[in-house]
């Protein structure tokens, strides 16, 4: 065993000798290619709803919360899937991510929330996450489909193009500051600024 | 008339503004109205007309008519507040199409089954009615006979329904539609504790620390009780609630523990409770061995079907000794229940094992005081009696009964369901306090208070409501009148049963109603009639509050209260067409006289003269009368009361309160009854007496789940659960004609999870169809509604006139209280 | 000249007479007909298809109350909105100290007064449940008419009648 493992790593140390530079450079170049879009298509996969609700915690919680909600059924059928909200667009964050993401295997595996009950009791925490997390992106998620520049106030009702024009236009509020607990229910608020 | 550049200014700015905003602003702009003399608005008092809660609510009236109402700040039920129901009182006697003239199915200028309804004055309706009655009566007798009241009738009109119908025809076939609302809870009230209504009060709920709803939407159907109930939840925050529902509602939005169970396992969740309070030894031992007997209840008792349902066939003990039970011992009744584990129960009812142990431990934690509200989960049930007596059980068990904050209460659906249905006795079996016409005693005590001669009142127990729509189909119940309720919209299984037997040609239906009803539209004759404070009333709450109120407008002309109606109905028969000779001879003063003189001018009814109203009152039908009837009527009825535990109080009192809970003795009202100290009628010493049985004990029943009368199968696969809304009044024939309710919640809409409208390729807003092996309504889907039911179960209210839901319902009842089960039958849900 | 006006003017007072008599008589005929007001005039073992669910109306513009004690309703969408333990939407905007900021109008004071009439600092819990008394409206069309008369056009009435 140790023998093959020897003649195996010897191998892999010589340099080649029977292929040229140019296949070598192209053939890595192609198999990167392989391996890179391997690998995306892999997170990508973690990156659907199907992914997301294949676990309970998620089904039957946020999942069954969202079905009621405009962001699920709506006039023109547009809606959000899990990651179109809770997965940055941007390469290098959607990384960052998924590396937190490595302590949600963790919950789902020592079963953190894995009962309502559970999941209730640890709900404000991980609103909070989220909510921290656009504010300082500035609702980056929210604007990847409601783009500020293109909103018709003149369709809006009277009360949302006031607010709009004038807080979100002025950059003093983002859009989580308002729109809490639009696509899942909502934590206990007490302690949270503006629902005091 | 000078203006200055300044006012110039100001009065463009004003006008420019108005443009923008689409406001005309008259050329003179008007100053204030303050005159005293013109704002002036004069106010009185009145119970809501809506539901069971009872609120006081104070009426503003201007130039005869109301023009506000708000909740009455001096009522210790509401103070001060009503639900957006009350608040809209004003408008409920406004609709446009106030019925103001009889209208008789007519062809070629007479009566015709098949004719249009034309304009008849009152003499030619009450010719037409009264020769249909006296050719029933003298083809059939009287049991042909029959009339269907209601628990919002007011006191005297009750109780002049009831005694026109048992003294006057001689039929018991009168029955309220509160057999569809609160018979279930009269049966578990007088099987447990042998004394209807409850014990304890609202007060209760500002004392406990647990509430628990059992199959009750109070948040929408109670809502000023839900005010107190979460005032105490948000304001004591070791309060807890629980609330238990086939579908997750409004009042799931408090609950500390919300628990969505399988219909019809209910049963099973109290006997595990009870279970839960004998394993882990919890019972209140001192308590139970004074106070309480264990029984065994017969089982297997049918669903109250015809005879010829295959169920009924089945069944073992449907008959008369359905409710039997014969003495057993505690280890008995602990061997009985122990079956009921929280394993069992949990994958039984789909609640989880913790839920169902943190729900036991309310009950059996000595520590935790607690409140049990129910309506009509429980009551709408198969088996309504059963769960009105397991629920007592598990107070009693643990002695959480009759004392400050312990309180297993019945809730009321309607606003003299209590003063009017059951207290006054309007069902078919029963006479006023308790009383029932298959007692002989109770008979002579009756014949005897109503000064008529014995043996007038018929000893059978005549048609329930259910079985009224059974005869009128079956042809044997031909001359029917309806007052104060709309049952073609409100009874179960319209399709085979109800309309059938309205339209069979044997029969004339009359129906009184102020406005043009589903019943109406069924019926032949129709009365327009006054309505709520256009009349004086008295009503009675779910806590055994008493309320009176005055008459505050005149009723449109033409329209005339049932009270009126019925006395001037009895006018029409001479004794001698409706008691045979027997009777007569018996008092030969009754001779030559009609049914008004014999049973309303018998000296006591008339007793009190027109000088005792008020002046600057209104009461029309005093008036008419010649004396105070309403008072009369009021104090002849107190009489079978008083000295027997339902005592009430003089009849002038309660129009200087805000209602008196009875029993009324020495001048004071009674919170909380079966308790020393509390209530007058427990022996000294005894701490606590249910008096209600000879022995003074409360009964501990066993019995067990049984299923529902139907259950979904492959074929009609889901549960139909029907109710109500907050924004409307049952049927909606108030609620419906006030723009601002009717544009809230305009129609009834079908509440269905998203994944069952997915699974069916159908979403919110598709026309479809309810199949029931009965019938079919059709109606749209709502997937995001305020009810939110589980998977496998489909929630329809039923105010809705044009969505009949109750051509779908099937009318099993519980074969005890013959009230139907409108929460649970099988249906499909297909696409139009 | 001035006759000829006059002339006119009755025979179209007459006509109007007229058309407005013939509309009522042929109204009370109807209605005697069609007593299932609520119910498209459908009879009971029939029903009329029915209309698509109501819009919400969200047009923010404050409905005059029919007296002051009346519960204002609600002009806008509140879909989604929670009112629960956890929280209560209705007061993220209406809460006293959050109006400044929402422009929304404050809760009436009456709210804040518990069972007893006693002022609290916060709104009364008995009043948490916004949607008890506050509802919203759909655009659907009335089934039947309401007669209601308001006491401001009766006072109208009255002071014309004085003057």
């Amino acid at each position: 065993m140790k023998k093959i493992i020897q003649i195996g790593w010897q191998t892999l140390k010589k340099p080649s000798a029977y292929f040229s530079l140019g296949f070598l450079v192209i053939g890595g170049f192609i198999a990167g290619i392989i391996f890179w879009g391997g690998f995306n298509t892999a997170l990508e996969a973690t990156n659907t709803e199907q992914f997301c609700i294949s676990c309970h915690e998620m089904e039957n919680n946020v999942y069954e919360e969202l079905k009621t909600t405009i962001h699920f059924s709506n006039r023109s059928g547009v809606r959000a899937t899990c990651p179109d909200c809770h997965v940055p667009h941007k390469w290098t964050d959607k990384i960052a991510r998924k590396m937190q993401a490595s302590k949600e295997v963790w919950g789902k595996i020592f079963g953190t929330i894995n009962t309502r009950d559970k999941f209730l009791a640890h709900r404000k925490r991980l609103a909070q996450n989220e909510w921290t997390r656009l504010k300082a992106n500035d609702s980056l998620e929210c604007r990847n489909c409601h783009n500020f520049d293109y909103m018709d106030f003149t369709a809006q009702s009277p009360r949302a193009s006031q607010q709009h024009s004038t807080s979100l236009a002025s950059g003093d509020k983002t859009c989580i500051d308002c729109h809490k607990g639009i696509a899942h229910q909502l934590p206990d608020m007490k302690g949270v600024e503006g629902w005091e | 008339m000078t203006i200055n550049r300044r006012e110039f200014i100001k009065a463009n700015a004003v006008a420019a503004a108005a443009a923008v905003a689409g406001v005309s602003i008259p050329t003179n702009a008007t100053n204030l109205i303050t005159s005293s003399d013109i704002t002036k608005l004069k106010w009185d008092k009145a119970p809501c007309r809506f539901c069971g809660t009872g609120c006081s609510v104070n009426v503003g009236v201007m130039d005869g008519k109301v023009v506000a109402t708000h909740g009455d700040i001096k009522s210790p039920v509401n103070k001060g507040l009503n639900c957006i129901k009350g608040y809209f009182l004003s408008k409920i006697m406004y609709g446009k199409d106030r019925l103001t003239t009889p209208l008789l199915r007519m062809k070629n200028g007479v009566f015709d089954k098949d004719g249009d309804f034309t304009p008849i004055s009152w003499d030619a309706a009450f010719d037409i009615m009264a020769e249909k009655a006296k050719k029933t009566l003298k083809d059939k007798g009287p049991t042909a006979i029959g009339m269907f009241g209601s628990g919002q009738w007011t006191v005297f009109e009750g109780y002049a329904a009831s005694k026109l119908m048992k003294a006057g025809f001689r039929t018991n076939n009168i029955d309220p539609n509160a057999r569809h609302c609160m018979a279930s809870a009269v049966g578990g009230f007088m099987r447990t504790f042998g004394i209807d209504e409850p014990m304890g009060c609202y007060d209760d709920i500002e004392a406990t620390d647990a509430m628990v709803l059992w199959g009750s939407n109070m948040a929408e159907m109670h809502p000023i009780l839900w005010t107190r109930i979460t005032d105490r939840r948000l304001s004591s925050p070791h309060v807890k609630v629980a609330v238990l529902s086939t579908f997750a509602h409004r009042s799931s939005d408090l609950a500390d523990n919300s628990m969505i169970f399988t219909p019809q396992t209910d049963l099973a969740i109290l006997n595990f409770i009870a279970n839960y309070i004998i394993k882990t030894d919890r019972v209140n031992k001192d308590f139970v061995n004074k106070h309480t007997n264990f029984r065994l209840g017969a089982t297997d008792i049918g669903y109250g079907l015809r005879p010829e349902h295959p169920l009924e066939q089945k069944a073992k003990n449907n008959g008369s000794n359905a409710g039997d039970s014969t003495p057993i011992e505690f280890e008995e009744y602990a061997k009985f229940v122990s079956t009921y584990t929280a394993e069992y129960t949990s994958e039984l009812s789909g609640v989880s094992v913790d839920k169902l142990n943190a729900l036991a431990e309310l009950y059996a934690d000595p520590k935790i005081k607690v409140c049990s509200f129910w309506t009509m989960g429980f009551n709408q049930h198969t088996r309504g009696v059963w769960a009105n007596n397991l629920v007592y059980n598990i107070h009693l068990l643990t002695g959480k009964i009759s004392t400050p904050g312990n309180s297993p209460f019945s809730l009321t659906g309607q606003p003299s369901a209590c003063g009017t249905a059951r207290e006054v006795g309007t069902f078919s079996h029963r006479l006023p306090a308790d009383m029932v016409v298959n007692n002989k005693a109770h008979r002579d005590k009756a014949e005897k208070l109503w000064k008529v001669p014995h043996g007038t009142i018929p000893p059978k127990p005549g048609y329930h409501a259910v079985l009224q729509n059974r005869k009128l189909k079956d042809g044997e119940l031909n001359f029917y009148w309806v007052q104060c309720n709309n049952n073609m919209q409100a009874g179960a299984n319209i399709n085979e049963e109800m309309y059938p037997g309205y339209r069979n040609p044997k029969n004339f239906i009359v129906c009184s109603d102020p406005y043009p009803t589903v019943t109406a539209q069924a019926a032949d004759l129709i009365l327009p009639t006054a309505m709520w404070v256009e009349k004086e009333g008295v009503y009675g709450n779910a806590e055994r509050r008493t309320q009176a109120w005055y008459q505050m407008v005149d009723a449109p002309k033409g329209a005339k209260s049932d009270l009126w109606q019925l006395l001037e109905f009895a006018k029409r028969f001479n004794i001698e067409e409706v008691w045979p000779k027997e009777l007569i001879e018996q008092d030969p003063s009754v001779k030559g006289k009609n049914l008004f003189e014999v049973l309303f001018k018998n000296g006591q009814v008339n007793k009190f003269s027109l000088d005792e109203i008020p002046e600057d009152r209104l009461n029309d039908e005093a008036r008419h009368f010649g004396f105070y009837l309403q008072k009369g009527l009021f104090e002849e009825y107190a009489s079978f009361g008083r000295g027997k535990a339902h005592d009430l109080a003089d009849y002038d009192r309660y129009h200087q309160e805000r209602g008196l809970r009875w029993p009324v003795v020495n001048g004071k009202e009674t919170l909380r009854r079966f308790k020393e100290g509390s209530d007058p009628y427990v022996k000294a010493g005894s701490d606590f007496e249910f008096y209600g049985h000879k022995n003074g004990r409360a009964v501990i029943f066993a019995l067990p789940y049984e299923p529902a009368a139907e259950s979904p199968d492959d074929e009609y696969d889901l549960w139909l659960s029907t109710g109500r809304v907050l924004e409307h009044w049952h049927s909606g024939s108030m609620t419906q004609r006030v723009p601002e309710l009717y544009k809230a919640i305009p129609d009834a809409l079908v509440y269905m999870h998203p994944d069952d409208a997915k699974k069916r390729g159908m979403r919110r807003g598709d026309l479809v169809k309810l199949v029931s092996r009965r019938g079919e309504v059709q109606t749209r889907i709502e997937t995001r509604g305020r009810n939110k039911p589980p998977i496998g179960l489909v929630y329809m209210p039923w105010f809705d006139a044009s969505r009949l839901v109750n051509k779908v319902t099937l009318d099993a009842t519980d074969p005890l209280s013959k009230q139907t089960d409108y929460k649970k039958c099988a249906v499909k849900v297909v696409k139009v | 000249m001035k006759i000829i006006i006059n002339i006119a003017k009755i025979s179209k007072i007459a006509i109007q007479t007229l058309i407005v008599a013939t509309l009522f008589v042929t109204n009370v005929i109807a209605e005697n007909h069609n007593i299932a007001t609520l119910r498209a005039s459908t009879s009971i073992d029939t029903q009329a298809t029915p209309s698509p669910i109501a819009n919400v109306i969200n047009k923010d513009i404050k409905q005059a109350r029919n007296y002051p004690m009346q519960p204002p309703v609600i002009p806008h969408k509140t879909r989604n909105y929670e009112v629960n333990l956890n929280s209560n939407k209705c007061m993220s905007c209406h809460s006293r100290s959050r109006t400044e900021e929402s422009q929304a109008p404050m809760v009436s004071v009456t709210h804040f007064m518990d069972r007893d009439g006693n002022f609290l600092a916060e709104i009364s819990p008995r009043r948490y449940f916004c949607n008890q008394c506050h509802a919203t409206q759909t655009d659907a069309k009335l089934l039947v008419e309401n007669d209601f008369v308001d006491m401001h056009t009766l006072m109208k009435a009255k002071r014309a009648a004085k003057d």
